[in-house]
């Protein structure tokens, strides 16, 4: 697990993104240096109950957070955390994920 | 104003759950390039225009079918729009006629995954998909819509019974088309009883996956059957990523030319008397609708338990794809448009819409990352 998720950050004009654009939709710019996020507020969760295809399926939680930095992103979440709640960001082989602060 | 151009024909193959050996995705396209020919009075030999759509064509391309049909063609068009492709090659061919590039386009959307096959297609849709939320066990586009669903329920003060409407509502139509899947009628009880599948949504808010194909026929209104009320289409317009899925998704993208649609249609969402509406989830619907403008004061809770709840505005007449099936969202999309025709030149059956005279279908589909990021819309007129 690696803390934080990455964003795509404009080299011209500061703008974070995520997943990764070609062109900075502020500038237009085509330069990106990774930057990463930490920190994310809960928006709306869903638990998958039920997966097509899958067989002895574990429901899992997932939930849309805006990140502190203002990007929307679907996360994977690792505990009971609500809407409203603020969570801590990391990367699981390449996927973002969040849990609460502790 | 497409002046010059008319929806002639209309054609479908059976839908089924689970394919049978032997059947595949060109088997589906077969049966429904043969049904559409037959509806529309024509045979191959006078189709010199094709537009295809489908998850489960590859390896095989546009015209690899073609070749496989015998079509000889001066225009040919392969659309990935997923749920919007229906819609998106109905634009196309209704240009690709009105300037002569061709006479008579077939459109044909089919899929045939099967379940196990949908749900690759599902985990691999694009790299953002494949990268960032299969790895999640994100539960493909459920997953995808049952947030969306939350942010709606939240903002319009909806509640799970007001999806419901709209699903026991197309399941009363549903029973009235043989070639719908499920045309068991639905009680509300049962529609609210129903497991979760990705919270809030339920089995019965996520539409089910089948194999078939679906296809249309666009030509000089000239070539349509002698003694038929003839479809044209009086406005089309369409929107590839219209936010860069930075919005809330609770608006699609007809919210960007849903004025311009209706201006150039001469005409006003009150005018409407049957709407095919793309129905992956009943959320969607709502979007789409309150995007057209047909729910009253963006009301989206009352356009559910009284526009719908009480029949008070025929919506996918057809049942929709929640009943129907949906055979990728390429097929489910023309089913919309066919449905819409048959209505207009009073072919329904009985579920004909008394009088129906003008209609708007839509599409929608390709859930890029946090919801879809194509639409397109027409409005469709019978023409005596």
């Amino acid at each position: 697990m690696i803390s934080g998720v990455t964003i795509w950050r404009c080299s011209n004009c500061g703008a974070g993104f995520f997943p990764e654009p070609l062109l900075c939709r502020r500038c237009r710019a085509g330069a990106f240096t990774i930057d990463r996020v930490h920190e994310a507020v809960v928006e709306e969760v869903s638990v998958i109950h039920h997966m097509l295809g899958q067989e002895n399926w574990q429901p899992r939680r997932i939930a849309s957070v805006r990140t502190t930095d203002g990007q929307r992103i679907t996360v994977g979440l690792r505990d009971q955390s609500e809407p409203g709640t603020r969570i801590e960001l990391f990367e699981d082989v390449g996927a973002p994920f969040g849990e609460g602060k502790k | 104003m497409f002046e010059n151009v008319a929806i002639i024909g209309v054609g479908q193959s059976a839908y089924t759950r689970r394919p049978e050996p032997g059947q595949s995705v060109l088997t589906f396209m077969r049966d429904a390039t043969m049904a559409v020919l037959k509806d529309a009075e024509l045979s191959a030999g006078d189709v010199n225009g094709m537009a295809v759509a489908s998850f489960s064509l590859a390896p095989d391309a546009a015209v690899d079918l073609a070749w496989k049909l015998g079509l000889s063609l001066s225009w040919l068009s392969q659309d990935t729009n997923g749920g919007c492709s229906a819609m998106s090659m109905l634009g196309n061919a209704l240009r690709a006629v009105e300037t002569g590039a061709a006479e008579v386009v077939l459109i044909l959307g089919g899929d045939a995954t099967g379940l196990a096959g949908y749900a690759k297609v599902a985990a691999n849709f694009n790299t953002v998909t494949q990268k960032h939320l299969a790895p999640l066990g994100h539960g493909g586009p459920n997953g995808v819509y049952a947030l969306v669903a939350s942010r709606q329920m939240k903002k319009y003060g909806l509640e799970k019974s007001d999806y419901g409407h709209i699903a026991v509502a197309q399941r009363e139509w549903a029973a009235k088309n043989p070639f719908a899947v499920y045309r068991t009628p639905m009680t509300m009880a049962e529609y609210l009883a129903a497991p979760l599948v990705a919270d809030p949504l339920s089995r019965y808010d996520c539409v089910p996956v089948v194999a078939g194909a679906q296809a249309i026929v666009v030509a000089r209104p000239d070539r349509a059957p002698k003694g038929r009320p003839k479809v044209r289409v009086r406005a089309h317009r369409a929107s590839y990523n219209y936010d860069n899925q930075e919005g809330d998704g609770l608006a699609t993208g007809i919210s960007t030319f849903a004025d311009q649609l209706w201006r150039e249609a001469g005409a006003s969402p009150q005018d409407i008397d049957v709407a095919s509406i793309y129905d992956d989830y009943p959320t969607m619907v709502l979007a789409q609708a309150n995007d057209l403008g047909l729910v009253d004061g963006h009301d989206l809770a009352r356009f559910c338990r009284v526009t719908i709840g009480e029949r008070r505005f025929p919506i996918n007449t057809w049942g929709g794809m929640l009943s129907a099936g949906q055979p990728g969202g390429h097929a489910g999309g023309m089913n919309g448009i066919s449905e819409a025709v048959l209505q207009l030149q009073q072919r329904a059956g009985p579920r004909q819409v008394k009088g129906a005279r003008l209609a708007v279908a839509t599409g929608y589909g390709m859930t890029m990352y946090r919801y879809g990021g194509t639409a397109a819309a027409a409005v469709l007129e019978r023409v005596e």
